[in-house]
């Protein structure tokens, strides 16, 4: 099991990773290190900064993760056919088509919403989305991904891990194990659920598989104290809190030899830890943004206040250095969620509602703070919506073709990638896998997806698994 | 044909792998299998000599193994660890807990030649011996208390087969009858109630059980991926499930060979079993009508506060749908035409509220009513009886095995040829898999259990190996095969393995034997020379430092506070989590309830083993110190080591009661406010020695900066020396 990678840093002296500690080279867990097979060969920090692979576009993402999958064909795909074919069944050349409750038979419905072209670009978005519009020509848009099942969770597994399965590292694993962190305070991978409740798929969408705990993503919490147990029990003055510390330390360096890094990395890690207990909610900490900024993220109206504040979070945390920060929009009831099958029209406005204005200032935020040409957003679900109604005024689930969008980060902007069909039910040739998602978010990243792997089992196992296909166009 | 047969002997002689009767396997593919089959791992186990080597240092013929080995690099052991290392290590070790103070000083004392020995068989007939065991074992067969994946179940009657692991582990069952009873308990041993629940290793895995179009044919094809997927990486150390898509790329498995695996598991399937007597069966019945009818006035109200506004919601919703909507559904259900009975079920979905919706339509003094229901709704329901005892197995169905297929990149609607239930080729010797149903799980037991197998006693006794010297003589102990590690010291793991099976498959006997060397007595301390000759100490020129699991750390600090509830056995434990944790629950339903503790503090302190394992949501300091998340199965830990530990181990509500918890055992002990006696019995419990002058300078210019005691313990209990054992 000694995963002989690259992506682990070889041994040095006790004193490299004390000074590296006092000169904030790693993050969180500048003490992280696997266990070497046997003593000698020790590793130290596993989330230092380590060099990419060639060089990157990017340094860091913002994932959006919509909850229960918006509907691509009232968004982002116009199909001005289905208003031709409202109210009529599927053509039969369609064949069997699998979602989740409706198997196909029911009449198509068209898009309540109208689209219209926005920008230099001339990019069409629906008007569920006034805000976001005005930056379509940041936005690249794909429209041909597929995926590989029409369930919520095994669909979110794969577009997180690349897998159906539940069990694999998260995206924002592999990104961290590959590159480490640019923070010296804060987590390299943070998510950000949505406050109602988890996505379907639960923890295992940020969890590290089979990969060191060390890389899984740590979820924020709304609040001063976003991390689990970041403040010392009530009543523990800081004071207090330094002065057990530092006894624990006096009797750790009494016995630590001076070539034990492995040790000497436990050490660091409680630095880092009480560093963290300060650094976390001054990152949190948004008290000190202007009144103008609270308004571009929509934090002084209620509907939009709560996703506002993710969003600008998310933009604080890039800007410390945080290395991949992953937001749900949705989780928990149904009413929360964007699975309209049922009331297409009112979940939909609802949930657009929500996030179109804090998105917009966030592409903003990050444009005009420069940070939107290193930092890679990423709209998108687990899949998308079916043209066919279900009962009568929702959409069942649609993992056939279905849309998502990037900026930043190295990405061609103003374009759009790939069809779906007249109706918008299947992604057309040369429709794209989440491997290719992933294989194309890696190389911005500057991260070849063949050379990103961890012998596991017998196997080494990689995020995009059999390799998945850059989607060439979408790179500036 | 005849040419295919003739290539497949002819290959089999030349390289003593078993192909006499592939008649399917082709041509191309026998010379596959010829090829590769040279290698180590599937040749038969030959017991080897035991080298003589003369010298003092040699206690056991693994000593002699060992020190040959290390004489041909010119390198010799390390001098024997001291007695206090010595009786933490191999108690930690053996049973998952600190020595006890007394147990110390016993041995401190006791300076017969058989002191050490004595300690071992008492640890050895300890009953933490199987919960020790059954931590390790738990990780490789992925075991859990629920289906994973959204809903998460939970399986009520899992927790039998961690019981069962226990007491096998406890009454040293011979591991071939423990393999026997996992693979075909009810078939080998109908009646037997211990082997029904040992079948439920087939089903430790998750599943994935949810609402919807689930595909019965993708989930049953899922169901056997986990299944032969576990079997080849615990029994075999072979990752056959590589052969899912194609032939496994380094090792010679044929896809055909996964999927002749696959079919002995596919005429069986998962099925909870009654296996209580008919008293109990009556006093369950009795148990639960009373239960239900505690249950029925609380539903009752919330059903009577909720229906008027639900019925509400409903008009008014119903009023804002079309009209041919509005008449379908009020048409009375027997007289709907085709068309409206479409009309009505897409209004039911359009008017019909969820939860939260009328909840938010309530007043607020209805509200309130409703909550304070809920919560007598909870309590209720915390008096639900045990369920009726069940065996949460895996048993031959009342249908014929379907035939198994290739299939196609793994696809179950993609099948290529046809197969027959088999093991793999390359190992197979003269065990026919029969075609019938019942019978084939058997023959895959007899099989594995037979003497020809030359992996599965060579993957157990490595197992034995690495939890005893903290890393295996094959480092990869899920994977024997060609990407694999290859063993250090290839004769001392065949002598072991041919040990193991000539002393009836005794596990215990491997790990006295183990414990009991001169190569587990040494030192762990590191040394220039010999790491400049064998960095990764592969030879074992010492012994490998060890850090606590997250579950071991736990318990660890249960005991030493004095906490520790060491009750066996039992249905698993919810202890209290943190509200960060709670709101990672997933559910479309009302968010109280999901956890419900049991109030009692000495369940709560019980050994983590027992605590309820739900795959989706994870306990903070198990999860950081890297416990595994039953998912996948986990042959070694990796250690990480991370900040977020340290929040944990420092700032956790549980540190802080451990803490107070373990101050006031110190103040009792001492009877009297008594600093120094305080510091030297924390240092006895905690790291089973006593404080160097150092250490007690230490302790009192932390006291008489301001520190206190409780602080002084929770400083300890995060001490680097606490953590690991040397």
């Amino acid at each position: 099991m000694s995963p002989n990678n690259r992506h682990f840093v070889p041994a040095v002296t006790r004193r490299d990773v004390l000074v590296r500690a006092a000169h904030g080279f790693g993050s969180i867990a500048l003490a992280s290190l696997l266990s070497p097979p046997a003593g000698a060969a020790q590793r130290v920090n596993a989330l230092a900064a380590k060099p990419p692979h060639f060089k990157p576009r990017a340094k860091s993402v913002i994932f959006l993760f919509m909850v229960g999958a918006p509907s691509h064909i009232d968004t982002f795909d116009p199909k001005p056919a289905l208003d031709k074919y409202d109210g009529q069944l599927l053509p039969a050349s369609y064949g069997t088509v699998v979602s989740e409750f409706t198997k196909g038979d029911t009449p198509l419905l068209k898009s309540p919403w109208k689209f219209n072209k926005y920008g230099q670009s001339g990019r069409e978005v629906s008007t569920l989305f006034p805000h976001m519009s005005q930056h379509v020509d940041d936005l690249c848009f794909v429209r041909s991904f597929y995926t590989e099942s029409t369930v919520h969770a095994p669909a979110m597994y794969q577009v997180n891990t690349g897998r159906i399965l539940m069990g694999y590292p998260s995206m924002g694993s592999w990104i961290t194990y590959g590159l480490g962190s640019e923070s010296e305070n804060l987590p390299a991978y943070v998510v950000m659920p949505q406050p109602e409740g988890t996505p379907e798929g639960g923890t295992p969408c940020w969890g590290a598989g089979f990969l060191p705990a060390v890389y899984q993503g740590t979820v924020f919490r709304p609040g001063p104290n976003p991390i689990i147990n970041l403040r010392p029990p009530a009543g523990v003055t800081p004071e207090r809190q330094r002065r057990t510390l530092d006894f624990l330390q006096s009797m750790n360096e009494m016995d630590t030899l001076d070539t034990d890094t492995e040790m000497a990395a436990r050490i660091s890690s409680y630095e880092l830890a009480f560093r963290m207990q300060s650094h976390a909610p001054e990152a949190v900490d948004i008290s000190k943004e202007t009144q103008a900024t609270r308004e571009l993220y929509g934090l002084d109206q209620k509907h939009t206040a709560e996703f506002g504040t993710r969003c600008l979070l998310a933009r604080r945390l890039v800007e410390r250095g945080v290395r991949f920060v992953q937001i749900y929009s949705g989780g928990g009831p149904v009413s929360v969620q964007w699975d309209a099958h049922s009331n297409l029209v009112a979940n939909h406005e609802k949930m657009c509602g929500m996030t179109d204005l804090p998105i917009a200032g966030l592409l903003q935020d990050l444009k005009q703070r420069g940070l939107l040409e290193e930092t890679l957003v990423i709209w998108g679900a687990e899949f998308g919506r079916l043209p066919m109604s279900q009962g009568g005024n929702g959409r069942d689930h649609n993992p056939h073709g279905f849309t998502m969008w990037f900026a930043g980060g190295g990405v061609k902007p103003g374009i759009t990638v790939g069809e779906t069909d007249e109706l918008g039910l299947n992604a057309l040739e040369p429709r794209h896998h989440m491997r290719d998602f992933h294989a194309t978010i890696l190389q911005l990243l500057g991260l070849d997806q063949n050379q990103l792997w961890f012998l596991h089992n017998g196997r080494n196992e990689k995020l995009t698994d059999f390799g998945g296909n850059v989607i060439k166009e979408m790179l500036a | 044909m005849r040419k295919i047969i003739s290539a497949a002997l002819i290959t089999a002689a030349v390289f003593g792998v078993g192909l006499a009767s592939d008649k399917d396997t082709t041509d191309k593919e026998a010379k596959f299998i010829g090829a590769r089959g040279k290698y180590w791992a599937f040749q038969k186990v030959v017991r080897p000599p035991v080298p003589s080597v003369s010298d003092s240092w040699v206690r056991t013929p693994i000593d002699a193994f060992i020190l040959s080995a290390l004489q041909a690099k010119k390198l010799t052991p390390s001098e024997p660890a001291d007695r206090i290392r010595l009786i933490r290590r191999v108690t930690f070790d053996l049973i998952g807990l600190p020595p006890t103070p007394a147990e110390v000083d016993a041995f401190l004392k006791d300076r017969s030649p058989d002191a050490y020995t004595r300690v071992v068989d008492r640890l050895l007939a300890s009953p933490h011996y199987g919960e020790r065991w059954a931590l390790k074992w738990l990780d490789i067969v992925r075991y859990a208390d629920t289906n994973g994946f959204e809903i998460d179940g939970d399986r009520s009657h899992a927790w039998r087969y961690r019981d069962y692991v226990i007491d096998a582990f406890n009454h040293d069952k011979s591991y071939d009858r423990f393999i026997k009873e996992q693979i075909a308990g009810g078939e080998m041993f109908p009646g037997n109630k211990e082997a029904l629940i040992a079948s439920g290793y087939l089903r430790a895995g998750q599943e994935h059980l949810v609402a919807g179009n689930i595909d019965p044919e993708v989930s049953r094809e899922e169901v056997l991926t986990e299944i032969a997927t576990n079997v080849g990486q615990t029994f075999l150390g072979m990752t056959v499930n590589c052969a899912r898509c194609h032939n496994h790329k380094f090792d010679p498995i044929l896809q055909a060979d996964y999927y002749r695996l696959q079919a002995i598991f596919a005429g069986a399937e998962g099925k909870e079993v009654e296996i209580a007597t008919p008293e109990e069966k009556a006093a369950w019945e009795a148990a639960d009508k009373a239960y239900q009818e505690r249950l029925k006035p609380v539903k009752d109200a919330l059903e009577q506060l909720q229906k008027p506004y639900r019925e509400r919601i409903e008009a008014t919703e119903l009023a804002k749908l079309e009209q041919k909507l509005q008449e379908a559904w009020k048409t009375p259900e027997a007289k709907r035409t085709p068309d409206q009975k479409t009309l009505a079920e897409n209004a039911k979905s359009q008017i019909e509220p969820t939860w939260d919706i009328v909840v938010a339509a309530m007043t607020p003094e209805d509200k309130d009513k409703r909550a304070k229901l809920r919560a007598k709704l909870h309590e209720v329901e915390a008096t639900e009886p045990d369920p009726l005892p069940m065996a949460y197995a895996y048993v031959n169905g009342d249908q014929p095995a379907p035939q198994g297929y290739v299939l196609r990149m793994g696809d179950p609607k993609n099948r290529l040829d046809p197969v027959e239930p088999s093991v793999p080729r390359v190992i197979k010797a003269s065990y026919e898999i029969p075609k019938a149903t019942v019978g084939r799980r058997t023959a895959l037991a007899n099989w594995l259990t037979s003497e020809e197998n030359p992996l599965v006693a060579r993957v157990i006794v490595n197992r034995i190996w690495q939890y005893r010297m903290g890393t295996g003589i094959v480092r990869t102990p899920n994977d024997f095969g060609v990407m694999g590690d290859r063993p250090s010291n290839q004769q001392l793991l065949d002598w072991l393995a041919s040990e193991f099976v000539a002393k009836g498959w005794s596990i215990k006997t491997m790990d006295r034997l183990i414990v009991t060397s001169s190569v587990y007595l040494q030192s762990a301390a590191p040394d220039k020379d010999r790491e400049g000759v064998d960095p990764d100490n592969r030879l074992y020129w010492r012994m490998n430092r060890k850090r606590m699991e997250g579950e071991t750390l736990r318990d660890e600090i249960l005991s030493v506070t004095g906490s520790l509830n060491p009750k066996l056995g039992g249905r698993p434990v919810r202890i209290p989590i943190e509200p960060e944790v709670y709101d990672l629950i997933f559910t479309e339903h009302e968010r109280d309830g999901l956890w419900p503790v049991n109030p009692d503090k000495s369940v709560q302190n019980r050994r983590s083993i027992y605590l309820y394992d739900k795959r989706s949501v994870r306990l903070p300091l198990l999860t950081a110190f890297d416990q595994p998340d039953s998912i996948t199965s986990c042959p070694v830990r990796p250690v990480s080591t991370h900040a977020l530990q340290a929040l944990s181990l420092f700032n956790s509500d549980f540190m802080q009661e451990q803490s107070q918890a373990f101050a006031a055992r110190l103040r009792t002990e001492c009877k009297k406010d008594n600093q120094a006696c305080e510091v030297k019995t924390a240092w006895k419990l905690a790291l089973a020695r006593t404080p160097t002058p150092a250490e007690q300078k230490l302790a009192k210019k932390f006291f008489t900066g301001g520190g206190n005691l409780v602080d002084m313990c929770l400083a300890l209990l995060n001490r680097n020396e606490f953590v690991y054992v040397p």
